[in-house]
């Protein structure tokens, strides 16, 4: 029967492996300075894991980040990654593990060839009698397509040195099966970020994660948080990081990871290659996304941006578009404002209407002709190929300083501008002459630091709503 | 023992179900579809899935039925699917069937709770007391049940009146284990348009297919050809379709089917709710499948009028029931595309038509002044004239390149249009094109990238000409619409 060991619970990073930008090789220096970024919130560490690309890497890399892993962690365990697709190779990495002096080896279901329930148990059983060290089962069917089976789990329990089970599937119907099965006799580890609380509370004794190298301290503290019952404390900590576990989990992995890790200021340098640091797995939007949640949590600092909304009389504001109030007079074309949100969710929307034929028909395209560096006009759509009548081009105000601030725009005003359009199109507020004959550009001022997709696409739905009404009330505004 | 019939074979296409937007079944539609198909075809299935029988009530799937069977007038068989989630049901509609004239009908794998497969063998056999022949049906991709080989079997030659098996699975490995069981005793049919081909070569009887209803002469040339042992005649035939019907299975098959049917001239509505325009059959599917429509010869082409002011012009166009007789009002007319797979290679195109000397004229002439091509603007060559524009701006060489792919789809656009007549070429002198290209700075496919430019080209220009989307489009839709950068990840 197996012994549970004292050392495997708490918060293990499954690190990520640097490697050097041209030449691929392992960067040593940076992979000491990420342990020891890490060390003082962990309670042992992890290398060569999925989220370190073992797969990528060969025996001697593998051993070399074992050996470093030892000399930074100052007596704090080091569970070697020993993945690999036959019995043979994870068997030399396991021995290489031990000779170094690792704590456990964390061994993945084997892959790609999909061996049968009997093949996995003999994979496990052939390493674990073979070695004189602690082996730890590892589940994650997202890269290896299979599960490793609750039956195999309960078999390969009894073997003396297995005395854990990594369970990354996030599948918690499994995680409690493996519970009930072996639960007395092994640790069960989370290794799926998004459900560590869930997991920690159904009675996992720690974790392994990818983000545990970006933000170990508050995995410490959801763990103390749950082990002295107090839920939703612990639950509010998870939320905190619920949106960069996802993204760590199903939008990039360890490429995010390293994304964020840059951002921080460590930079542990591209993936190897067919994985790209962006524009792969992890995309340019996801990136941006990743900027600003380390930036609510403190990781990296708030950039501020100051601005102001759009002042004076209202047909004053056009001069992006050559438009001056006598234009907009001379040329009969109706302008109307209107803002809505409060603090950051605050949008404001100067709309110009006018028939196409008008300077405002010239100023419409010369925006489509001009790619205004961060200010890119667009059309306003509902959706992809829902575009709205009349039609009618959205002009930030601001320029777009990250892709971040694009996304708010990009997304949720353009559809919300359409929204409030369609429904003013609903209820016969636009002429219905008005419809092929003019078009309308709306000048949108978002807040740089917004964030929130939802609030921002109300505001701007209510915003977009008051100017519209001003441009096609009875009496509407002209420029003075 | 099952049996093989002599009439169960052939094309039968499984008929959509014209229903009025507020109500019940539309008859007279219903009986102009079944004239519209029936020199082309072997049999008719109605209330399949293409039907949507599982929108309808029993009493509907009855009424169609009695419409069918009449309007046929036992000019060819009807096969009416009369599966149900329950046996009681199956039972009841079958029996029904029975009485009502039908040769035969098409009995889906009990679906949603998933029974198991000896339950549905079970099924299957309480049918077979009905006595009307029974066509098994396996469609995993919507009952969330496959056959497994052993139920087939065991269901088609265990009982007295099963006659055959459609399979739409696609899957032939599936299909060629029936082939190898059944021996020729009961009739197999495909149920995927995607493998017609390769099924009837591989010996199956006949397709029961949504495609029927669009293009059953077509269907009809692949299966003589592969009966006269003709595979490169049956080859070259579902190759030329092959897109169209990819686009018929796997976006949005009923509504795809019944707006191909629209444009063609057979106006059967749309589909019910869940489905919805615009929905699994996106407006760019929309755009694509008139283009095949139209290749085919399936769409016909009527005068339109371009009202330029001074100018008038009459170009004959592949005119659907969206297409106006009359398009006026040249100033400026805007045009929006989007075309992908895959995500980092999708095109966006976002365009203005308008008079070289109004507002677009103006515009292209000032810009090229001001700032020349530095700012990635690009001219293409011919006529009419035509500026690209980058909608996200370019910084690198691998950007530049791939806009230029952009720019080179967007020039094909235009001269398919000319070539079709969507800008005719009496006019190419007195307008000009404003494109906005979207290329995402992730995009590595350059294949794609032109591909998908041209493809939301082609769709922009024919949206900007022919007005669309409509403002009754806008407003039905408005709630729905989903844009997807409107969500965190």
């Amino acid at each position: 029967m197996p012994i549970k060991v004292p050392w495997l619970r708490g918060v293990f990073p499954a690190l990520v492996t640097p490697f050097h930008r041209e030449t691929e090789a392992v960067d040593e220096e940076a992979y000491r300075r990420l342990i020891r970024h890490a060390l003082p919130d962990v309670d042992g560490v992890v290398t060569s894991g999925t989220t370190g690309e073992f797969p990528y890497l060969s025996r001697d890399e593998q051993k070399r980040m074992v050996e470093i892993g030892l000399e930074e962690a100052k007596g704090k365990p080091v569970i070697a990654g020993c993945g690999a697709s036959s019995t043979r190779e994870a068997l030399a990495l396991a021995r290489d593990a031990e000779e170094a002096g690792a704590s456990a080896a964390l061994i993945v279901t084997p892959y790609f060839l999909h061996p049968s329930e009997k093949g996995i148990y003999q994979h496990y059983h052939d390493i674990a009698t073979a070695v004189d060290m602690p082996i730890i089962l590892y589940n994650i069917p997202q890269v290896v397509d299979r599960y490793l089976p609750r039956t195999v789990v309960e078999d390969l329990a009894e073997l003396p040195n297995v005395i854990g089970i990594k369970d990354s599937s996030g599948n918690l119907a499994y995680t409690m099966e493996i519970l009930e099965y072996v639960g007395d006799r092994i640790d069960v580890l989370v290794g799926h970020d998004e459900v560590v609380l869930p997991a920690l509370a159904g009675g996992v004794s720690g974790m392994i994660l990818a983000s545990a190298q970006v933000y170990p301290e508050v995995w410490q503290e959801v763990l103390d948080l749950i082990s002295t019952g107090q839920v939703s404390e612990a639950r509010a900590k998870q939320r905190e990081v619920q949106k960069l576990s996802r993204i760590f989990c199903r939008h990039g992995g360890g490429v995010a990871v390293k994304a964020a890790l840059k951002m921080m200021g460590m930079d542990m340098g591209p993936p190897r290659r067919p994985l790209q640091s962006v524009g792969g797995a992890l995309i340019h939007e996801t990136r941006a996304e990743i900027q600003l949640e380390l930036e609510k949590l403190g990781k990296v600092p708030m950039k501020g941006a100051a601005f102001e909304y759009p002042d004076g009389p209202i047909g004053s504001r056009f001069g992006d578009l050559e438009l001056s109030a006598d234009d907009i007079d001379d040329h009969g074309l109706r302008v109307g404002s209107g803002s809505a949100g409060e603090d950051v969710n605050k949008v404001q929307i100067d709309l110009i209407a006018g028939a196409k034929t008008t300077p405002l028909g010239d100023a419409y395209a010369l925006q489509m002709t001009y790619p205004l560096h961060r200010r890119e006009a667009l059309t306003t759509i509902l959706e992809p190929a829902l575009t709205v009548r009349p039609s009618t081009l959205l002009l930030p105000t601001l320029p777009q300083r990250n892709l971040r601030q694009a996304n708010m725009i990009y997304g949720p005003a353009q559809s919300a501008l359409g929204r409030a359009i369609v429904d003013a199109l609903e209820r016969g507020l636009v002429p219905a002459a008005a419809i092929d004959r003019d078009v309308m550009v709306a000048l949108v001022t978002i807040h740089p630091r917004a964030t929130d997709r939802l609030a921002v696409a109300m505001s701007v739905r209510a915003a977009g709503t008051k100017a519209i009404e001003e441009v096609f009330a009875p009496s509407g505004k002209q420029g003075s | 023992m099952g049996y093989k019939t002599e009439w169960f074979k052939g094309i039968f296409p499984a008929l959509v179900t014209p229903f009025f937007a507020n109500g019940g079944v539309d008859e007279k539609a219903y009986r102009a579809l079944i004239q519209f198909v029936l020199p082309n075809v072997d049999g008719v299935v109605p209330c399949g899935t293409t039907g949507e029988f599982s929108y309808m009530t029993l009493e509907e799937r009855k009424r169609a039925t009695e419409i069918c069977i009449d309007e046929v007038e036992g000019r060819v068989p009807v096969v009416v699917g009369t599966g149900c989630p329950t046996t009681r049901d199956t039972v009841e509609l079958t029996a029904w069937a029975r009485d009502a004239g039908a040769d035969g009908a098409l009995v889906v794998a009990p679906y949603f709770l998933k029974p198991s497969f000896n339950e549905v063998y079970e099924h299957f056999r309480a049918l077979d007391d009905v006595g009307l022949p029974i066509v098994m049906y396996n469609i995993p991709q919507c009952a969330g049940t496959h056959f497994r080989w052993w139920t087939a079997e065991g269901g088609l030659l265990d009982f007295e009146n099963t006659i055959g098996i459609k399979d739409s699975s696609g899957d032939l490995p599936f299909m060629e284990a029936m082939f190898e069981k059944v021996k020729g005793k009961v009739s197999i049919f495909v149920g995927h348009d995607e493998v017609v081909q390769a099924a009837l070569g591989a010996g199956a009887d006949g397709a029961i297919l949504a495609s029927a209803n669009l293009i059953p002469d077509i269907w009809q040339k692949v299966r003589r050809a592969t009966l006269e042992g003709d595979l490169t005649t049956a080859q070259t035939w579902q190759q030329k379709v092959q897109k169209l019907v990819r686009i018929v299975v796997r976006c949005g098959s009923t509504q795809a089917c019944k707006e191909g049917l629209c444009m063609m001239g057979v106006d059967v509505g749309d589909s019910r709710h869940p489905i919805v325009p615009g929905g699994a059959f996106r407006r760019e599917d929309r755009e694509e499948l008139r283009l095949q429509l139209e290749a085919l010869g399936k769409i016909n082409r009527r005068p339109v009028t371009y009202d330029l002011g001074e100018k008038q012009v009459v170009t004959d166009l592949f005119a659907t029931h969206h297409t106006p007789e009359t398009v006026e009002n040249w100033t400026m007319k805007v045009g929006e595309g989007f075309a992908g797979p895959p995500f980092q290679e999708l095109a966006h195109v976002d365009l203005l038509i308008g008079l070289k000397d109004g507002p677009v004229g103006r515009a292209i002439d000032r810009s090229l002044a001001e700032w020349g091509e530095e700012r990635g603007l690009r001219v293409l060559e011919g006529r009419p004239a035509t500026l690209v524009v980058p909608t996200v701006t370019i910084r690198t060489d691998k950007q530049r390149r791939l806009f230029e792919r952009a720019a080179a789809g967007v020039r094909l656009a235009i001269e398919l249009s000319i070539e079709d007549g969507f800008l005719p070429e009496p006019i190419l002198d007195d307008i000009a094109l404003i494109v906005n290209a979207f290329v995402h700075p992730a995009a590595s496919i350059a294949k794609r990238v032109e591909f998908n430019n041209y493809k939301a080209a082609r769709h922009a220009i024919r949206k900007a000409v022919e007005g669309r989307p409509t403002v009754e489009e806008l407003i039905a839709e408005k709630a729905a619409a989903r844009h997807p950068f409107r969500y965190a990840p």
